[in-house]
């Protein structure tokens, strides 16, 4: 029997005040926490008579360690964080600074260089970086200034008194499997914030609970995803150099999926490789795992990682929307920061110096609101405007139609790509209007059976064990482990719908597009087509794919008891 | 007169629960900070013997609280006669240890006076006269400094390990033993406890098993495991079984064996129907010999078995059992 996880009701929960609390302790929410820190300290060593305290501000994140669910290929660009850190160059952990890049586009078996890098493609004067170690040491700076992260707490349930975002609640721990309290069972807080800043990441929960409540999104467009895959591999020695950036399009995809890999050299002979797959593929028998093994049988690839050995993987969804799908971003008593809200430039593929940008203008924002006293929506929305007026604006502004012109195609995409080049990303519209993209999907009675030229991309792949593997082999890398006895976390709304009708309208693609394999359909007699769905939460890799490509909508992925979860050391 | 302090040692079944010695010591360092008297109580059906051992302690006074309607244990009958004994003495602060009995029934207790309960301390301070009482918050990030408002008596838990239950001083004569009798009427006493739980000792220790018969999904359905049984008996061996198995309520989670369960080494290990991903493989690839039944030529189980045969397990394991049984029969 499948019980879902639901903050426990009718029970007294212990109360915190708390001045500003930041969900996500990522780069948008490190940066923010930082930040304000930074003027707090500022403010307090000239006003002696009128101090700001540290004490009630507060971050929480889900993990049991800073860093640990941070997961990107990753480059970035170090403009946001010379404003944050001058001279952090010095002492964060940067693998190496870009020395090479390259754009191929893939057939089968052979590959075309791109004569000239693409402007937006152009790398040089950014870093190869590990995220998860990016953000591990600039959580130890938030902690080193004096403000407090609780690790493996997640935020369950935002807390709303009116149409004021009242505070945040923390997971219940020690629910077992039918949601009833356990012998360790501990409520979860109540946090009562003055200012609750939503840094969850993509697709955050809390964010996508303020957003339904208060219908934000109802003049823009719809965010969309692509679904991130990686693996970290150890290969021999002047195979790919430090710095060194590989860009591919084309193979395995076909013209109808949106999507290309990327390959980084990382130091002591470390390669980040992945692939992005736009979630609005038309078959939904597609599995991103299997695209990233297929990827990897291309001769370029395989003569790359020859004699190397995979040491971890991941999975993470982007949102690809662009300006456009940005959702207000300040309120009542809420600021939305990071890949929340959206704030990603899907032609660079870089997010993580615009996430950081926006926690460091929501922190001036919530300084200014402290100095005040003053949380109401009028404040805050101080943040929006500051948004509007930054780089972060004239950023996303030139590529706000960018992941729009391809959802005709690839090369429909190029061409609308190249006219928003001429015309500083206007293309044939101001405003080119988006769809969600599990709306892209295709019932299967519209599909070939066999799946036509998609086919090498449908269903689980199988790998070799030594250059492709099983989604089951991968997943033991990504070291993801939860504890077994609570409530599962991916809320099913209707399980009817997955036996009775999903099943014969798409195959139940959640058993493909997860790249964890935490949904099954096992055989069960009393079901009206003979199987019923099974989940395996403690698989799962935090990713929000599901919540986002499901084609009824009717997953909605919560946060499982805090601590659990994937384990990104060096992703 | 001074104000008392009333630590409650607890016993179970006429056994000293070894935690309350921290107690005592807790106590023994409040009654030494604050100035106040440090008594003790030991409630139960007959207590004598254990009053005698606190009152070997540095207490100034050891009460017997006792009543047939204490043995065994409930919560209304310990807090009934712990109600009328505070309501008669008058403590200003009491302490328990924070065990799972103690948890049972305090909330009761406080409530039924009227007062609040301090649970779980790690330890207590003294600011400008008030006694503050030390909490964990945010699993253990922050420390909470919790005071009383309201009247005493005052209750307060500390937990296991707060304080040094071998530290409790001795004292220089036994304590004066008054015996108490609590009266508790008819009809308060609301449970009637079974026979006390006794952790069901492990059925079986996988670990220390010689030979395994395992099986996974291909077992198909959860009547066709009495076939996997059947072969586990005739080779003397134990049952276990891969995740989907126990996901699915089949057999208990303690004959799981991967990375989310046991993990083995056995001398002979039989693989029915185990595909043999990777997060099973790390369960028992330690094992000294290991045979797979399969009927997937390519099932990853084959890389590690140094015996592997591609076949329906249908159609193999029922003639396995009879030669199994001939060879010992004849043996």
């Amino acid at each position: 029997m499948l019980v879902f996880r639901k903050p426990i009701e009718g029970i007294e929960r212990p109360q915190m005040p708390a001045d500003v609390v930041i969900v996500g302790g990522g780069p948008a929410g490190m940066a923010c926490a930082l930040r304000l820190s930074q003027l707090i300290d500022d403010h307090n060593s000239k006003n002696p008579d009128s101090q700001l305290s540290k004490e009630n501000i507060y971050v929480l994140e889900k993990a049991r360690e800073v860093g640990q669910h941070c997961l990107s290929g990753a480059l970035l660009d170090p403009r946001s964080m010379r404003e944050l850190l001058p001279g952090f160059e010095k002492e964060a952990p940067l693998d190496a600074e870009v020395s090479k890049e390259a754009v191929y586009f893939l057939t089968e078996k052979s590959k075309f260089k791109f004569p000239i890098t693409p402007p937006p493609l152009r790398d040089h004067g950014n870093y190869v970086i590990s995220l998860n170690r990016f953000v591990k040491w600039l959580g130890s700076k938030v902690e080193e200034t004096g403000i407090t992260i609780f690790t493996g707490f997640a935020g369950s349930e935002l807390l709303f008194d009116g149409p004021r975002v009242a505070g945040v609640r923390t997971d219940d721990k020690g629910v077992d499997k039918m949601n009833q309290p356990k012998s360790n069972f501990e409520p979860g807080y109540d946090l009562h914030a003055k200012v609750v800043i939503l840094a969850e990441g993509t697709r955050g929960s809390l964010t996508k609970q303020l957003i339904t409540k208060f219908d934000l999104a109802k003049n823009s467009n719809p965010q969309t995803y692509g679904q991130g895959i990686k693996e970290l591999w150890e290969v021999p020695s002047g195979r790919i150099a430090p710095g060194e950036v590989i860009y591919t399009m084309g193979w395995p995809l076909t013209t109808r999926e949106y999507g290309g890999a990327w390959i980084y050299g990382g130091r002591d002979n470390i390669v980040s490789l992945g692939f992005v797959v736009g979630l609005d593929y038309p078959d939904p028998r597609l599995d991103p795992q299997h695209v990233l093994q297929d990827f990897k049988q291309h001769p370029f690839v395989a003569k790359l990682l020859e004699g190397g050995k995979m040491t971890r993987y991941g999975a993470k969804s982007l949102p690809y929307g662009g300006w456009w799908a940005i959702p207000p971003v300040a309120g009542d008593g809420w600021m939305i920061l990071g890949d929340s809200a959206g704030f990603l430039n899907s032609q660079r593929l870089k997010g993580i110096h615009l996430a950081i940008k926006s926690g460091m203008l929501a922190a001036e924002t919530a300084f200014e609101a402290l100095k005040k006293d003053d949380f109401s929506a009028a404040m805050l929305n101080r943040f929006q405007k500051k948004v509007e007026s930054s780089w972060i604006k004239d950023e996303l502004w030139r590529v706000r139609n960018f992941h729009q012109g391809f959802e005709h195609g690839f090369f429909a995409g190029l061409f609308h790509a190249g006219i928003q080049q001429l015309t500083g990303g206007r293309g044939l519209r101001e405003r080119y209007p988006g769809t969600a993209g599990y709306q892209h999907m295709k019932k299967l009675a519209e599909l070939p059976p066999d799946g036509g030229d998609e086919a090498h991309l449908l269903g689980p792949a199988k790998g070799d064990g030594k250059r492709t593997f099983d989604k089951l082999t991968d997943l033991y890398h990504s070291g993801t482990k939860h504890e077994e006895d609570q409530p599962s976390h991916l809320v099913i709304h209707d399980t009817n719908i997955c036996n009775a009708r999903c099943i014969k309208e798409y195959g139940n693609p959640c058993q493909n597009f997860c790249p964890a394999n935490v949904y099954e359909m096992v055989d069960d007699a009393e079901q009206p087509n003979g199987k019923t769905i099974s989940l395996n939460p403690s698989n799962c890799v935090h990713c929000k794919t599901c919540d986002i490509a499901d084609p009824y909508q009717i997953i909605t992925w919560v946060p499982p008891e805090g601590g659990g979860g994937p384990n990104y050391d060096g992703m | 007169m001074p104000d008392t302090i009333l630590v409650v040692v607890e016993q179970r079944e006429g056994k000293f629960n070894r935690v309350s010695w921290e107690t005592v010591t807790a106590g023994q360092a409040l009654a030494a900070e604050t100035g106040w008297t440090l008594e003790a109580a030991v409630v139960g059906g007959d207590v004598t013997n254990l009053a005698n051992e606190v009152a070997a302690k540095k207490v100034a006074k050891v009460y017997a609280i006792q009543s047939p309607k204490l043995e065994p244990y409930t919560p209304d009958a310990f807090s009934a006669a712990l109600k009328q004994f505070v309501e008669s003495k008058k403590p200003k602060l009491v302490l328990m240890p924070h065990t799972y009995q103690v948890r049972d029934f305090i909330p009761k207790l406080a409530t039924a006076m009227g007062r609040s309960a301090i649970t779980d301390c790690i330890g207590y301070k003294t600011e400008g006269g008030k006694l503050l009482f030390t909490r964990q918050m945010f699993q253990g990030k922050f420390t909470a400094d919790v005071s009383f408002t309201g009247d005493a008596p005052w209750f307060v838990t500390f937990q296991n390990g707060a304080f040094r239950g071998d530290k409790a001083e001795a004292g220089a004569s036994a304590a004066p033993i008054e015996t108490v009798n609590a009266e508790i009427a008819d009809g308060i006493v609301r449970n009637k406890p079974q026979e006390v739980f006794k952790e069901a000792k492990q059925a079986v220790d996988l670990t220390q098993a010689e030979i395994i018969v395992s099986f996974g999904r291909g077992i198909k359905e959860q009547k066709n495991i009495e076939l996997a049984k059947q072969l586990a008996e005739a080779l003397g061996g134990e049952l276990a079984a891969s995740r989907p198995i126990c996901d699915s309520g089949w057999l208990p989670m303690d004959r799981q064996i991967g990375s989310s369960g046991q993990t083995v080494a056995p001398k002979l290990y039989l693989a029915l129907g185990i595909s043999g991903a990777i997060q099973h493989i790390v369960g028992m690839k330690g094992s000294r010999t290991i045979i797979a039944i399969n009927k997937d030529s390519e099932a990853p189980i084959f890389e590690i078995a140094d015996y592997a045969v591609v076949g329906n397990l249908f159609d193999i394991v029922p003639p396995l059992i009879e030669e199994v049984k001939k060879a010992k029969a004849g043996s």
